[in-house]
């Protein structure tokens, strides 16, 4: 279970994420939201790249930036960058000799062949000797998809991890993210794609401008109703009353007078 | 320590294999080699055929470490391969002393790679083996240590091209802040002028002190107490820099 408690990130006087409380607790989560909603910022949060101002994220009932839980997540940032000289399977032995217990050590063949299976699984593993600045735009996704599971985590954050990918391997990515799902892991995505949302997700939270509109099934929110027509209906019906509420804010002290 | 080895071996790794290294290892080699025909010019006298190998390292030296330091560290930060790194049990001191380790052994073996070609000239020239230069060379690479320190401390709160200017700075002013002190003495400096010059000495690091090469051009030995105090200052100095780093690091927002 993933809890936000108030989380709210302030940069100076700018709120990108305001008073977030929600509770998850389902296999595959998306966060929908546009660009500049804040969900990049939450998933840095949640995975201790970036201090919250207030409220907390707890997993399991631990504080999600304590290092013992990082040993139970994998990410997958947005846009991923690498160390271009290194192949893919040296960054996955990298990213993998950073968890202290994955013995690769005292077991090197078997950490092998385990970082050969995730390349299978991810559809790179033709490349796997092949130097990363070589890489198609979504190779690098593959790969950054690849290196969130090289410590065999409980939680996946994944932020846009279908960006960048032909329909082919959008479908190839969605049923690795299936396949973890009926593996036991819990997997949260960020996306702007509603398809992919209604596609995999069992539940979403809808973010704009920080805030959280809605949290719940996706069957329930839309309501009958096709999820982009739902997703533009309750933006929209906020931004009304974010409209109004800055209207009625502006002319109260005119009528106190 | 295990993530600072990891990280540090990594950039090792990495920074091994690339070109611009090769290319400045290159021309520090032909440098060194270019010695052989400088001592016919100078009637092969040892001196000056030690003066411009010894020389020639330091200067390459400094290269690598101002390129190396001004580089490494905020391209990591900067296209954000830190999110793979510090998203996994590892903290951002962790990472930060693992880069810096990590170059440090990448100019260590530059040193080496350098000081073998040296000495081997030296050799060859029937001056010796200069172990006294080797351990010149040793006191070049603590000052390049510092240098990387100081480059990477700079690189945590600005730019790579500001960090290129500040560190430049410090290297210069590092070498001339001893003498200002001195001459601003000779001449009865006084007053306001004296406490800057002071002050000025007091905050920038003193790299005159890792500077053995006048000795070991003239076959003189570097008094152990001059080594240990050198070692000693480095090793304070980096610290205090380390620590300055780690600080603001852990408060950037990535």
């Amino acid at each position: 279970m993933v809890d936000f408690s108030h989380l709210t990130k302030a940069y100076k006087k700018k709120v990108v994420v305001d008073d977030f409380t929600l509770s998850v607790d389902v296999p595959i989560f998306g966060f929908l939201g546009q660009n500049g909603a804040g969900k990049t910022t939450i998933m840095k949060m949640i995975v201790g790249l970036l201090e919250p101002t207030s409220g907390t994220i707890t997993i399991d009932g631990a504080l999600s930036s304590h290092p013992i839980f990082k040993k139970k997540l994998g990410y997958m940032p947005e846009t991923p960058y690498f160390y271009e000289r290194m192949t893919g399977m040296e960054f996955l032995r990298f990213c993998d000799e950073l968890f202290d217990n994955n013995n690769s050590g005292a077991n090197p063949a078997a950490r092998t062949k385990h970082y050969e299976d995730i390349l299978k699984k991810v559809g790179i593993f033709g490349a796997r000797n092949a130097e990363i600045r070589t890489y198609s735009k979504g190779m690098r996704q593959r790969l950054g998809f690849a290196q969130a599971l090289v410590n065999d985590p409980e939680y996946l954050f994944l932020d846009e991890p279908l960006d960048g990918l032909d329909p082919i391997g959008r479908r190839e990515m969605k049923e690795v993210m299936l396949t973890l799902k009926h593996e036991g892991r819990k997997i949260f995505l960020n996306t702007h794609i509603l398809a992919d949302v209604e596609e995999i997700c069992e539940e979403v939270g809808i973010v704009h401008k920080g805030k959280l509109l809605y949290a719940g099934s996706v069957k329930a929110f839309c309501a009958g109703k096709p999820l982009e027509e739902r997703f533009m209906e309750v933006v929209e019906a906020h931004e009304r009353a974010e409209i109004g509420a800055a209207q009625t804010a502006h002319e109260t002290p005119t009528a106190a007078k | 320590m295990r993530n600072i080895f990891i990280i540090a071996k990594n950039t090792l790794k990495l920074e091994i294999r690339d070109k611009i290294l090769y290319g400045i290892i290159v021309f520090g080699l032909l440098y060194i080699f270019f010695m052989l025909f400088l001592a016919d010019l100078v009637l092969k006298e040892p001196a000056m055929v030690k003066a411009f190998g010894l020389t020639g390292i330091y200067f390459f030296n400094a290269i690598i470490a101002l390129f190396l330091g001004t580089t490494s560290f905020f391209k990591d930060v900067d296209r954000k391969v830190v999110y793979f790194i510090l998203s996994k049990p590892v903290s951002r001191a962790q990472f930060l002393l693992g880069k810096f380790f990590g170059l440090c052994m990448v100019l260590l073996l530059t040193s080496a790679i350098l000081g073998v070609a040296y000495v081997g000239v030296v050799l060859f020239e029937h001056a010796g083996f200069d172990w006294i230069g080797l351990v010149a060379i040793l006191m070049q690479f603590l000052e390049m240590a510092l240098f990387l320190a100081f480059a990477i401390f700079v690189s945590t709160f600005s730019s790579s091209l500001l960090s290129i200017v500040y560190t430049s700075g410090v290297f210069f002013l590092g070498h001339i802040v001893s003498q200002l002190v001195a001459d601003a003495k000779a001449i009865g400096l006084g007053g306001f002028k004296l406490l800057f010059v002071e002050i000025l000495y007091y905050i920038f690091p003193n790299l005159e002190k890792f500077d053995a090469r006048d000795l070991a051009i003239h076959a003189v030995a570097t008094p152990w107490t001059s080594f240990g105090l050198a070692v000693a200052y480095a090793a304070v100095y980096i610290t205090l820099l380390l620590t300055a780093a780690v600080w603001v690091f852990d408060k950037k927002e990535i």
